[in-house]
Parts: structure tokens; C-alpha cells; sequence
């Protein structure tokens, strides 16, 4: 879509995916968002106007556009009345001209576009379906004329046809149609293994209706949004080639026919270019923004925000005075992160209110279902919860350091040294254009200053330690060349490279085969015993944290529901929602009946109640919760907040016939 | 490496040929006839008849083909029509003149294009990121032979500061090789800046949400090392590949700038061709254009292999 006639040709995967999603009812959230885009709107308008002045030019001036009305004082410049816009060097009315050249503009424009739809899309519909010999003949024929520069294809074909405006538009709307039948055909591709297809042949659709009416319809999003373009591109290519002397005639007044004929009075005015040109511009920023317009109503692009900074914003509370353990590494105070909620102008917060304390040496487990909030409380201890999401906290300290309110580079020195993290996906969280040698050799020379040379060694030895095999070689390996275990171990060895003293797993085994994942987990706790980092260990499964964990904290929708010792929590739950964890986790004996999960999933941050936030899918509820907010109190050896603690008797491991984990407090 | 390349050199074979082909027979459309045109308005049928025994062009189109190329493989083009040049001679003149014009373009617009698109990138959402995006919305709708016409004429004729049209002398010191050139290629390397900018904004904005982003920033690393490391080689995959598609963009864009600055490159060649059915100067600009297209396209994949090591050869 730039201005050399090179089409932009739209992403065939990108444009279409979204729409897919919704799709066959895809138009329901389509008109709306495009009208919300003013941008889009606007371009809209304008091409309507141009419209109406293309359809009644004869009737919106006095002048003839073809022959010169005035002979004599030839007027180069605007202003004069019967000429607002001047003359060009032969006497003609401009704004006549440009009126008239409206009509060329489009009628052009709607003929280069139609002879590509017309070519291009049962073209690449039946290439697609069909595939096989034709397919690859075509598309051999398709390469190559698109590897020839648009305009100098359309040349050669003109140089065949003959020079003319229909001719050029034939010959633009040629070339285009090799983009269209390509983009059809890899849409085509893509809807093929859609199940809608299958469903249809399955009902006993032919082949061509198949084609017609259930793909089409599909494939529609991109082909409207490329068209679009095109249309802008076909304005530009009229203009173009008439100024080349290709395209419209002396007898035809197009705005390329004038900027042609203001090429001749050069020397002494540019006055005669300035109406047509801008009007070839404004026509094709009005197709083109229509054109985004619709691109962004059938999909959505990623926002983006400020890198690297979420820095946590310091708030005073009450409970800011809660003593701090003394044992503690990290004591973690009042933390709230609040996101802004997608298509309004309202926050919402997804984490409240939390505390917690991490003794030095100790493993705390985070636990709680997707969508509970811990990997983010995790994330904005190192100052790392992404824009445009917001973090507060009266009071984070490490190892008697105050993280709140630190400055960036400051707590850039803390990230990856004292605090060292383990994520999710680790094949997606190493960097896929390093090898892993570098990257895991990175911290070790930006914040111990060790050489390139002594890093490397550094890393062989992490890697031996991490247990990846051929350390030496493997070092200079990429890291789409590791299994999901082997990536995991190069990342357990970048977050321990700098000895931190706080070690964030955050489901370090959730993506893992689960043969692999046993052996994560016991990696991750002997290397932590060994080295005396803390842990913090964040899993939706309470199965995993046996064997590991010293302390657990249970969270649900954005609060800590229950906090203790690993037993204790185990044993004797004070919390319906831990009761239901419990339950949850996958026992090795009784095989029969379904595993008992908890009814319902964690609602959207927006949906969170003022009350007990898992009031709905508690099964002990009563009115009593519903009453008012319920803050963290003391029931027996733990924390929870249940207004019911003291009344209920919750299932511990043993009652819910989890025999098969240790329960005698991990390792400690 | 060495094999990644040979073998999309042979691949480019085939195409070339095909190339040739399309054009061959597609230019034997021309309504126009050449010897009539070369002997103008006043010729006797029997002259024109002579003439185009004399041009070989009364002969069997299959003829006309086989022998234009048996000889192109040669390295022998022919000879244009109307001024008796071997082609050769004349693409040795004409294509340094376009392709220092559409390189020149092209680096202004990798620099211009990615400066504007990390820029807004890294200003997501705010006022840097929405300037920058109407300023290229705007930037790829302006026509290149328009604004040269405006530049041609302030900058030119008005102001006086550079060369309004090609200079008739060959360029004795580099300033005055680079001079003549500046408003050429700066007006061909608008619409390409913007669309580089549009592309390098959106891979930049997305690659800063990956994982990897996290890890490195998680690992403590600077965010000036974060993006100008980390992020802009994985960001730059699809730039480059926009970037070869405006290569071939702006050999199209430089016809129309060559006619404004009067410049003696390969597009008032093609033209003036192509209006006089010219046919061995038709064929010639066509496959010169091509093959530049496609050798610039295998250098890309050479760089992908650099920019991924997922797809490089192991």
C-alpha cells in the first residue's frame, strides 16, 4: 500500500484469525467496532463525497473540462472569481478538471479492482480446494509475475494491449489479481481444515458449494480488506500511468492527466500539480484508513506499553505497622496490582491486599487455580507486572532492603542477582535468536563483571550442575534445538547463575511431560537446600508442593484465602476453597469414579464480589458471607479468611483419602 | 550457506526464463508496428515491408523467439530499434543511474523507517506512537511522482539548493555523483519509510510481549540492552522481509521519479520503449528489473538465516 503501486498485501493467517474465532456469526461485533473508528468513518465520508461530485460534475460547473475557456491572461493561480482554482498553461478550468477527474479516478479504480476480483478469486478458491498439478502451475505463473515490480509488469502488458486508460486498468487489475488469487488461495488452505468444512462434507455439500457458500464467507474478512487497498492502489496507478503518458489521453481529464500536463509548465508554476496531486492523496489516505479500519474491526493487534518499568507504587496503610518476621527474607505488605478493564475506562483490580513472608532458606508454595492471581504477585516483586498494569504496595522488603518506590536501576540490580525467576514455558522464555550459552551468560558478565571468557566457564559448570549433558557442546546450541525438560534446566541455571537469594519458580513444571516433571521439582528443592535460597513456588496443583514446600499460602481471585505450614494446611484446612484443593489432587490408589474438582472456574477480576469472594462456589455459604468483606484472622495454627473457620470441619489430606504424600513438611 | 545459495540460483533460472517468455510473447500484442513508427508517417508499404525484413521481424514469432534467446544467454540483447545501441551498452549506462537512486532510496528508508517505528514501539499508546503513526499513514499515501515534482520545483527551481532535473556532465567528485540524487531519492524513499515504519512499530509491539522479553528483563537487563539486543533481531524478521518487497516497490516508484528529474535510468528507457513497441528494450527492462527483484530476494533469505537460526542449515 505504499505509493509505488506495490500493493501491501495482507497477512493472510494474521487478518483472519480473529475472525474465525466468532465465526460463521463474525458480523456481530463487527459493525459496531467499525463504526467506533472515527478515523475509518471519516475516510468513509470523504469517498462518498467524491462519489456524489463524480456523478454530477456536469452539473457543479459552468466550464468544459477537455477545452481551454480562457485565452487569454492565463491564470496560474487561485482565487479569481469563475476560477477558484485557477488555470492551467492551456486555459482550463482546474477545479473542472479535478470535478471530472473524480470520474476517471474511480471508474479506473473500479475496473483495475473488479478484473482482479474477477480473475483472483475463482482462481484461487478452485487452486486452493483442489490443489494438485493446476495448483502448482498457477502458482509458479503467480511468483513470477509478482516478482516483477507491479508497475513494470503492468508496462509489459500495456506494451501488449496498447496504451489507453482501460488498457492500463486492464493491465493493473491483471497483476493485482495474481495478489488476489494468492491471497484466496492461502486463506483457502487455512479454511480447509476448518471443521465448519468438514462438517458441511459431511452433510453431503458438493464441491462447489462448499467452495461458495461455506468458504467463501470466511475468507471474506481478508479479501475485503486487501480490496480495500487495492482500491486505494488502482486511484494511484490511474494517476501514475496517465502521468507516464501510459494511461488517459489528452481528451480525458484524469488528475494523472493533469499532474502530466503541470509537468510542462514546471519551470514556471508548480500551481497546476497542487489540486490534482492532493486529491490523489486524500483519495488514497481515505481507501487506506478505511482500509486499517476493517483490518482492525475483523482482528485486534497487541497494545504494547512501557517496557521493563512496573515499578510498585508505595501506599500507607494500617496495616502497613504488621511486624516482620525476623527470620524473614522477603516480607511482602498490602500488595494490590490493578489492570484497566478491556473496553472501558474503569481499573479492576486483580490482586488485593496480599501479605506475605518468606523465611530465609524456606520454600513457600503459592497455590490456587488459574486466574487466582499468584504469577502476577510474583511478577511485581521484581517490578516486572506489564504495562498498562498498575502495582502498589505499602512495603516489599528483601533481605532488609526496601523494594517500593526504588529506583529503576536499582531495582534493575536486584532483578536476575537477589531475585532470580524460573517461568511457565520455557522454551518460550528463552530468546529463539541466541544461543542459550549467551543468554545464560548474560547476567553473570552485566551484573558480576565477569569476563565473556570466565562467564563461559561460569555457565559449563551451571549447566553440569542443572544436569544437561555435554555441557561444552550444548552451551553453543539454540535453544529450539532443547526439549521442554532440557530448556527448563538452562533457565533453572540462568536464575541460580547469580546466586540470588530468593528463587521464583512460577509453574516450573505446568508445560513439562509430566516424566519430566518429578525430576523438575526435585532439582529445584535439592538445589535449593543446597545454595540456602529461599523458594517461592507457584502451582495450581497442591500435589506438587509436598515433597518441597515448608509454608503454604492458598489464593483465590486476587487474595490470600489461607496461609500456614505446609502440615497444618494439609492436615487440618481452614478454608473451604483449600478443602477443595485438596481434593483435587490426583490420588494414585482409587481409580475409580471422576476425580472430585470444584464446580466453576475463578470469575473475571470484574465479577469479584465485595463480600467473600468465593461465596458462589462454596459449598459450606451461608448469609453470613455474603454480609460483608472478610479480612485474614487467626483459626487454629493458620490464617484464612472464612467467616466460618471456627464452625466448619473441613476434609484434610487423610479424610479426603490422599494417603500417598508425605505430609510431614516437605524437606525442612 | 554456499548450498542455500546455489540452490535458489538455479531456482531463479526457471523464473528468469519464464519471465522472458510472458514478456516475448505478450509485447508481440502491441498494436503498434515498430518499423512504421522508425520510418514515420510518409512511408511507402513497400519500405515499411523492407524495414521489417531488414529487423527480422517479418519472421516466424517462434523464430523471433528461439533466436532472441539463444542469444540472451549469450549475454547478447540485441540492438535497440530506433538507435541502433547494442542493449548491452546501454543497460551498462543506464542501470547505475536507477539502482543508485533506488539503493539510496531504500537506505533512507530502513534508517527513516525503523528509527520511526521503534521509536513509537517503545511510546506505545501515547502521543510519540500516535504521531508517528498518523505521520506514516499520511507518508504512504503520497505520490512519489508528485512530491518530486513539488521538490523538484521548490527545492529546484525556487530555492535553488539542489538540482531541479539531471545534470547533462558525468559527475567528476562524489559530491557531485551524491548532489543530483538527494531529492530523487528522498522522494522515492517516503512512502517506503512509512511502510518500514508501520511494519517495524506492529514486530517490535509484539516481540516486546514475548516471554523471552521477560526473561531478559527479569534477568536484570538493561531495557536499552532489552530492546536493542534482545527484541530488534527477532522484530527485524518481518521488516526485512517488507523490506525486499519494497525493493521491488521502488524500482517501480523510480520510472515515475526518472521522468521528473529527466534522469537517464532505466525507466524513460522502458517507457519511451514501451510507446514505441521497441521490443529487444522491452524485453531487456523487464528482465533487468526481475532479476534485480530476485537476486535481492535471495541475499533476504541469506539474512533470514542470519536473523533465525531456525532456518539455517545446519
Amino acid at each position: 500500500m505504499t505509493t509505488h503501486l506495490e500493493p501491501e498485501q495482507v497477512d493472510a493467517t494474521d487478518a483472519v484469525a480473529d475472525a474465525h474465532d466468532d465465526s460463521p456469526k463474525t458480523p456481530s461485533r463487527f459493525w459496531p467496532r467499525i463504526r467506533r473508528n472515527k478515523v475509518a468513518m471519516a475516510g468513509l465520508v470523504f469517498l462518498v463525497l467524491i462519489s456524489l461530485v463524480a456523478i454530477f460534475a456536469p452539473f457543479l460547473t459552468s466550464h468544459d473540462a477537455i477545452y481551454a475557456t480562457r485565452f487569454q491572461d492565463i491564470l496560474f493561480s487561485p482565487g479569481e472569481e469563475g476560477y477558484v482554482l485557477g488555470t492551467d498553461h492551456v486555459g482550463r478550468d482546474l477545479l473542472t478538471r479535478i470535478m471530472f477527474g473524480a470520474r476517471y479516478a474511480l471508474i479506473a479504480g473500479l475496473e483495475a479492482v473488479a478484473v482482479a476480483l474477477i480473475i483472483g478469486v475463482p482462481l484461487g478458491l478452485t487452486i486452493g480446494y483442489f490443489r494438485g498439478w493446476v495448483d502448482r502451475i498457477v502458482m509458479r505463473v503467480v511468483e513470477t509475475v509478482v516478482s516483477v515490480p507491479a508497475v513494470v509488469m503492468a508496462m509489459a502488458i500495456i506494451a501488449g494491449l496498447g496504451p489507453g486508460l482501460t488498457n492500463a486498468m486492464l493491465a493493473i487489475g491483471i497483476v493485482y489479481s495474481m495478489i488476489i488469487t494468492r491471497l484466496a488461495r492461502a486463506e483457502v488452505f487455512a479454511a480447509r481444515e476448518e471443521l465448519y468444512v468438514d462438517g458441511a462434507r459431511a452433510a453431503g455439500a458438493g464441491n462447489n458449494r462448499i467452495m461458495w457458500r461455506h468458504i467463501l464467507p470466511n475468507v471474506a474478512p481478508p479479501l475485503i480488506v486487501q480490496t480495500t487497498l487495492l482500491f486505494a492502489q488502482a486511484v494511484l496507478a490511474e494517476a501514475a500511468l496517465s502521468f507516464l503518458g501510459l494511461g488517459a489521453t489528452s481528451n480525458q481529464a484524469s488528475w494523472g492527466r493533469m499532474l502530466r500536463d503541470a509537468q510542462n509548465s514546471i519551470d514556471r508554476t508548480i500551481w497546476p500539480a497542487i489540486p490534482p496531486g492532493l486529491m490523489v492523496f486524500f483519495t488514497i489516505v481515505a481507501f487506506n484508513v478505511l482500509g486499517d479500519g476493517l483490518r482492525d474491526a475483523f482482528s485486534r493487534e497487541a497494545r504494547g506499553g512501557k517496557v521493563g518499568v512496573g515499578d510498585v507504587e508505595a501506599v500507607s496503610k494500617k496495616s502497613s505497622t504488621k511486624p516482620i518476621p525476623e527470620r524473614s527474607l522477603l516480607s511482602l505488605r498490602d500488595l494490590s496490582i490493578r489492570f484497566p478493564r478491556p473496553g472501558t475506562h474503569d481499573d479492576v483490580s486483580v490482586v488485593r491486599d496480599v501479605d506475605l513472608d518468606i523465611g530465609r532458606g524456606e520454600v513457600l508454595a503459592l497455590v490456587g487455580e488459574s486466574g487466582s492471581g499468584k504469577s502476577i504477585t510474583a511478577l511485581s516483586l521484581m517490578g516486572l507486572v506489564p504495562d498498562p498494569g498498575r502495582s502498589s504496595a505499602a512495603s516489599i522488603v528483601l533481605d532488609g532492603q526496601e523494594l517500593v518506590n526504588m529506583d529503576f536501576d536499582d531495582l534493575r540490580s536486584i532483578r536476575g542477582k537477589e531475585i532470580g525467576i524460573i517461568f511457565q514455558e520455557p522454551s518460550a522464555a528463552l530468546n529463539p535468536a541466541y544461543t542459550v550459552g549467551r543468554q545464560v551468560a548474560e547476567p553473570l558478565i552485566v551484573h558480576l563483571g565477569m569476563s565473556k571468557a570466565e562467564a563461559r566457564r561460569r555457565v559449563i559448570e551451571l549447566f553440569r550442575e542443572v544436569g544437561i549433558p555435554d555441557p561444552e557442546k550444548r552451551i553453543d546450541a539454540y535453544p529450539h534445538q532443547f526439549s521442554g525438560g532440557m530448556a527448563q534446566r538452562v533457565m533453572i541455571a540462568m536464575a541460580l547463575s547469580c546466586e540470588p537469594k530468593l528463587l521464583i519458580a512460577d509453574e516450573p513444571t505446568t508445560a513439562l511431560d509430566v516424566t519430566v516433571q518429578g525430576q523438575m521439582l526435585d532439582l529445584i528443592g535439592d538445589l535449593a537446600r543446597s545454595r540456602g535460597v529461599s523458594v517461592l513456588l507457584i502451582t495450581h496443583d497442591l500435589g506438587v508442593v509436598a515433597d518441597l514446600a515448608d509454608k503454604v499460602a492458598v489464593m483465590y481471585a486476587g487474595e490470600i484465602v489461607e496461609q500456614g505450614e505446609l502440615a497444618e494446611v494439609f492436615n487440618d484446612p481452614q478454608h473451604p476453597y483449600t478443602e477443595g484443593l485438596i481434593a483435587a489432587i490426583p490420588r494414585n490408589e482409587s481409580r475409580t469414579g471422576s476425580l472430585p474438582t470444584i464446580a466453576g472456574v475463578v470469575p473475571p477480576p470484574w465479577e469479584w464480589p465485595s463480600h467473600c469472594h468465593f461465596a458462589d462456589r462454596c459449598a459450606y455459604v451461608t448469609d453470613a458471607c455474603r454480609a460483608a468483606s472478610v479480612e485474614m484472622r487467626v483459626s487454629k495454627h493458620s490464617l484464612t479468611r472464612c467467616v466460618r473457620a471456627d464452625e466448619l470441619d473441613l476434609a484434610g489430606v487423610k479424610r479426603a483419602g490422599v494417603v500417598s504424600i508425605a505430609t510431614d513438611g516437605g524437606g525442612s | 550457506m554456499l548450498k542455500l545459495l546455489a540452490t535458489r540460483l538455479m531456482a531463479a533460472i526457471p523464473m528468469m526464463f519464464l519471465v522472458a517468455t510472458l514478456v516475448f510473447f505478450l509485447a508481440q500484442l502491441n498494436p503498434v508496428d515498430p518499423a512504421a513508427t522508425l520510418l514515420g508517417d510518409d512511408a511507402s508499404l513497400e519500405a515499411i515491408a523492407a524495414k521489417r525484413a531488414a529487423m527480422g521481424i517479418d519472421r516466424p514469432l517462434i523464430v523471433q523467439y528461439g533466436d532472441w534467446i539463444s542469444s540472451a544467454v549469450t549475454g547478447d540483447l540485441g540492438q535497440n530499434w530506433f538507435n541502433g545501441e547494442e542493449i548491452t551498452t546501454e543497460l551498462r549506462d543506464r542501470i547505475p543511474v536507477t539502482l543508485s537512486m533506488v539503493f539510496g532510496a531504500l537506505t533512507i528508508a530502513i534508517i527513516v523507517g525503523n528509527t520511526l517505528g521503534i521509536s513509537a514501539a517503545l511510546k506505545a499508546g501515547r502521543w510519540p506512537d500516535r504521531l508517528i503513526t498518523v505521520v506514516s499513514s499520511l507518508g504512504l499515501a503520497v505520490p512519489n511522482f508528485w512530491i518530486s515534482m513539488v521538490f523538484s520545483y521548490y527545492f529546484g527551481v525556487k530555492l535553488g539548493w539542489l538540482p531541479a532535473i539531471w545534470p547533462t556532465q558525468r559527475p567528476d567528485t562524489l559530491l557531485e555523483w551524491l548532489k543530483p540524487l538527494v531529492l530523487p531519492c528522498t522522494a522515492l524513499g517516503i512512502s517506503s519509510s512509512a511502510a518500514i515504519a508501520r511494519q517495524s512499530r506492529s514486530s517490535m509491539i509484539g516481540v516486546l510481549q514475548r516471554d523471552y522479553i521477560r526473561t531478559a528483563l527479569a534477568k536484570g537487563m538493561p531495557v536499552r540492552r532489552v530492546v536493542f539486543k534482545h527484541a530488534i533481531r527477532n522484530a527485524a524478521i518481518p521488516v526485512v522481509t517488507l523490506a525486499g518487497f519494497q525493493l521491488s516497490a521502488l524500482i517501480g516508484g523510480a520510472i515515475f521519479i526518472e521522468l521528473v528529474f529527466n534522469i537517464p535510468g532505466l525507466g524513460n528507457w522502458g517507457v519511451d520503449a514501451i510507446l514505441r513497441a521497441n521490443i529487444p528494450v522491452i524485453l531487456a527492462f523487464v528482465m533487468v528489473a526481475a532479476l534485480t527483484v530476485v537476486l535481492v530476494n535471495i541475499l533476504l533469505d541469506l539474512s533470514y538465516a542470519w536473523l533465525n537460526p531456525k532456518v539455517r542449515p545446519e
